[in-house]
């Protein structure tokens, strides 16, 4: 019989699903209108919720609030727009990104994990900005006007090829990308090192005395979330085109945490749901007011005072029921 | 029965109108910022663009087809603006698009709208890569950029103090060096002699550190680009410290601005700096345009303003020259393109796409911007440094 923990991933898989599904029925809306905007929306939307699913490992899992994953996201972008500047390569980007977010993951990571509760939020915070105002003022890296002119490319997978200029073929692309992200991130949290990260958001000071080490998973968790962050980024300029330093600055770290937090913490599934949501809301609210600050804003409020678990708090239960009256029939 | 004979009258009446509209209206996106910390910029960008539209759209349109602008904010994040000129496109299908104000932004929805296929204008950013390096041949400027800013000054203070002592200070981050170097190499060209150069941090709030440096050097002028409260601090202090007596202070163009100038009160005074335009211009056109302007915004225009009110003359100008709004054919005439705007009539350069016009070098006088000179477009232009085409 599973524990309580694996019914409710269990009920999350079901939530991915019918993400999935209703993806694939939006492409093929979007195909058939022959519609650019609203796929690379929907592709935009992906993006910021593979972020939204880092915050989630690191405050949902291990119980870390970091308030500057905006810095990995904007590390894997510039990586990615400047290997592509080099060379027209998605296998390449991806790679560069890769290696340079676990050596640049565990410095962090080293950094931030001295400390607690609110000063690791901090510290997050202060790192990110540190980077923003660096990359901000590098004439190399564009400085304040960003990077302009990545190449649009062909993601090639020996027997077919996806261009990132096509928006359905890129925005499914994406959404595969996404989907396998949160596998990985599910699978993880699945093994006795992920029960180990919860046992640290219970309780860290009992864990070493079940004969735990907790600084290792920590470290383990924070650069997990920073690589899971930096892939996600790397897709930013694939579709866009550009890197620009404001994708460092904390709007976008905390837009993320707004995400998980009305999604539902701890869910992973509520990160991508959340994402999207937050996405689609401020695209179509901003277009009818310039107050759409304070829509978002008091919808968050509302979010946090009437669904203290989020969307998936009221979503994720039931289908764990139903899950479950299955197999005992 | 009669119901039915009402629906069926108001829907022939319905195809009777659209049938004697002779064409569609022309469509013309704003991507600005309309909330945060360029809000104000955002105002006065639509300001100007919906007073021209007004008086276009009451004297017959454009090529006889009215002009519908189309608001988008883009919070001054290239991100956001990225986004929202991609709706434009694909979904409002605007014709022509404008309002960027950061040069990021302005850079990254001109890829946008080489992708598209599409024409942008801005008539904000002032970074000179916008129509140098980084030039794109979907992207057009009518307001003058830094480059043209700190010439004409230069201009002016070779006739007003040849051979002078310059003295530099500049606030320590990527534009704020930039802007210095650029004014040096134009100062240095007529004829300035440098004599030091030091750059604050940010937000500085003792300059005085500073003072034993500039005394030193013994400039006959001080050149500074440090903006909003920094430069009420550097003036401030200055006068405390009686530096300002035979000194020269000249700057960037928002260095001393309508916004900081009460805060600066005195040690304002005698500030000079260059600028594209000054609602104080002495000329019928702008005259005309000032009051227009007063009279729908209960406020006076400022630069954007002013540059955002020329665009939609801009753009009439070249698609009545064109006959058309197709991408190709319109670009083809702004190439060149002249025409009338407050600041007189302005080019522009089909070499790089940036308007060429008559500068203005202001000095604060009794607390308010007065004209003291004007530089002509040819001399403040500068090197034609596109690459692209």
């Amino acid at each position: 019989m599973a524990d309580a923990l694996t019914r409710s991933m269990r009920a999350s898989h079901v939530l991915v699903a019918i993400l999935v599904v209703a993806s694939l029925i939006f492409a093929a809306i979007g195909v058939v209108n022959g519609d650019t905007f609203y796929l690379r929306l929907g592709t935009e939307a992906l993006i910021f919720a593979g972020l939204a699913l880092s915050v989630d490992v690191l405050l949902g899992y291990t119980g870390l609030l970091s308030l500057g994953q905006a810095l990995y996201f904007g590390l894997g972008a510039y990586i990615s727009a400047l290997v592509l500047m080099v060379t027209p390569s998605f296998w390449a980007a991806m790679g560069a990104t890769f290696v340079a977010t676990i050596a640049i993951g565990a410095i962090g990571g080293f950094i931030a994990n001295r400390v607690r509760g609110v000063y690791f939020a901090l510290i997050t915070f202060g790192m990110a900005q540190v980077a923003a105002k660096v990359v901000y003022n590098a004439r190399t890296l564009g400085a304040s006007d960003g990077l302009i002119g990545v190449p649009i490319i062909k993601v090639d997978f020996g027997f077919a090829a996806i261009s990132t200029a096509s928006p359905a073929g890129f925005f499914l692309f994406t959404l595969a990308f996404i989907v396998i992200l949160y596998a990985l991130a599910a699978y993880l949290l699945d093994t006795p090192f992920g029960r180990l990260l919860i046992a640290l958001k219970a309780n860290e000071r009992r864990v070493p005395f079940l004969g735990y080490d907790t600084v290792t998973p920590r470290l383990l968790a924070y650069v997990i979330a920073a690589v899971i962050a930096a892939l996600s980024g790397a897709l930013y300029p694939m579709l866009r085109g550009f890197v620009s330093p404001e994708l460092l600055f904390f709007s976008t770290s905390g837009n993320a945490v707004i995400t998980v937090v009305t999604g539902g913490v701890g869910t992973l599934v509520g990160a991508l749901y959340g994402g999207i949501l937050l996405t689609l809301m401020k695209s179509v609210i901003g277009s009818y007011t310039e107050h759409h600050l304070i829509v978002i804003g008091l919808l968050f409020m509302g979010a946090v005072i009437f669904l203290p678990r989020g969307l998936m708090g009221i979503v994720r239960p039931a289908i764990a029921r139903i899950l479950e009256r299955r197999t005992k029939s | 029965m009669t119901y039915k004979t009402t629906i069926l009258a108001a829907l022939l009446a319905a195809t009777a109108l659209t049938g004697a509209q002779a064409a569609d209206p022309i469509k013309i996106g704003v991507v600005t910022p309309l909330s945060g910390t360029y809000a104000g910029i955002g105002q006065q960008v639509r300001w100007g663009l919906e007073l021209a539209t007004k008086e276009v759209n009451a004297s017959g349109g454009i090529a006889g087809r009215q002009v519908e602008l189309i608001f988008e904010d883009e919070e001054a994040n290239p991100a956001v603006a990225v986004q929202k000129a991609d709706k434009l496109f694909q979904v409002n299908k605007v014709d022509f698009l404008t309002g960027t104000v950061n040069s990021g932004s302005t850079l990254a929805v001109g890829q946008v709208a080489e992708r598209a296929g599409k024409l942008i204008a801005t008539t904000v950013s002032f970074a000179d890569s916008i129509t140098t390096d980084k030039c794109s041949p979907n992207v057009f400027r009518v307001n003058a950029r830094a480059g043209q800013q700190s010439s004409a000054l230069a201009v002016w203070l070779s006739k007003e103090k040849p051979q002078a002592n310059v003295f530099y200070l500049g606030p320590d981050y990527e534009m704020g060096r930039s802007t210095v170097a650029a004014f040096k190499s134009a100062a240095e060209k007529v004829g300035a002699k440098s004599t030091g150069e030091v750059f604050a941090p940010l937000d500085s709030k003792d300059y005085t550190q500073y003072f034993g440096q500039l005394r030193s050097a013994r400039p006959q002028v001080l050149y500074t680009s440090v903006a909003g409260n920094d430069t009420v601090r550097l003036l401030t202090q200055m006068q405390e410290f009686g530096l300002l007596g035979n000194l020269t202070v000249v700057g960037a163009s928002g260095t001393v601005t309508a916004q900081n100038l009460p805060a600066i009160g005195k040690a304002a005074e005698g500030f000079v700096t260059g600028v594209g335009y000054s609602a104080q211009i002495d000329t019928p056109e702008n005259k005309k345009f000032v009051q227009a302007f007063q009279a729908a915004t209960k406020s006076d225009p400022d630069l954007y303003g002013a540059d955002s009110y020329g665009l939609i003359y801009a753009y009439k100008a070249a698609v009545e020259k064109a006959g058309d709004t197709e991408t190709d054919k319109v670009r083809k005439a702004f190439e060149g393109l002249k025409w009338l705007t407050p600041q007189g009539e302005k080019t522009l350069r089909a070499g790089d796409h940036q308007a060429i016009q008559t500068m203005y070098v202001v000095r604060v006088t009794g607390g308010k911007f007065m004209t003291v000179g004007q530089v002509s477009g040819d001399d403040a232009i500068g090197p034609d440094a596109c690459p692209r085409f």
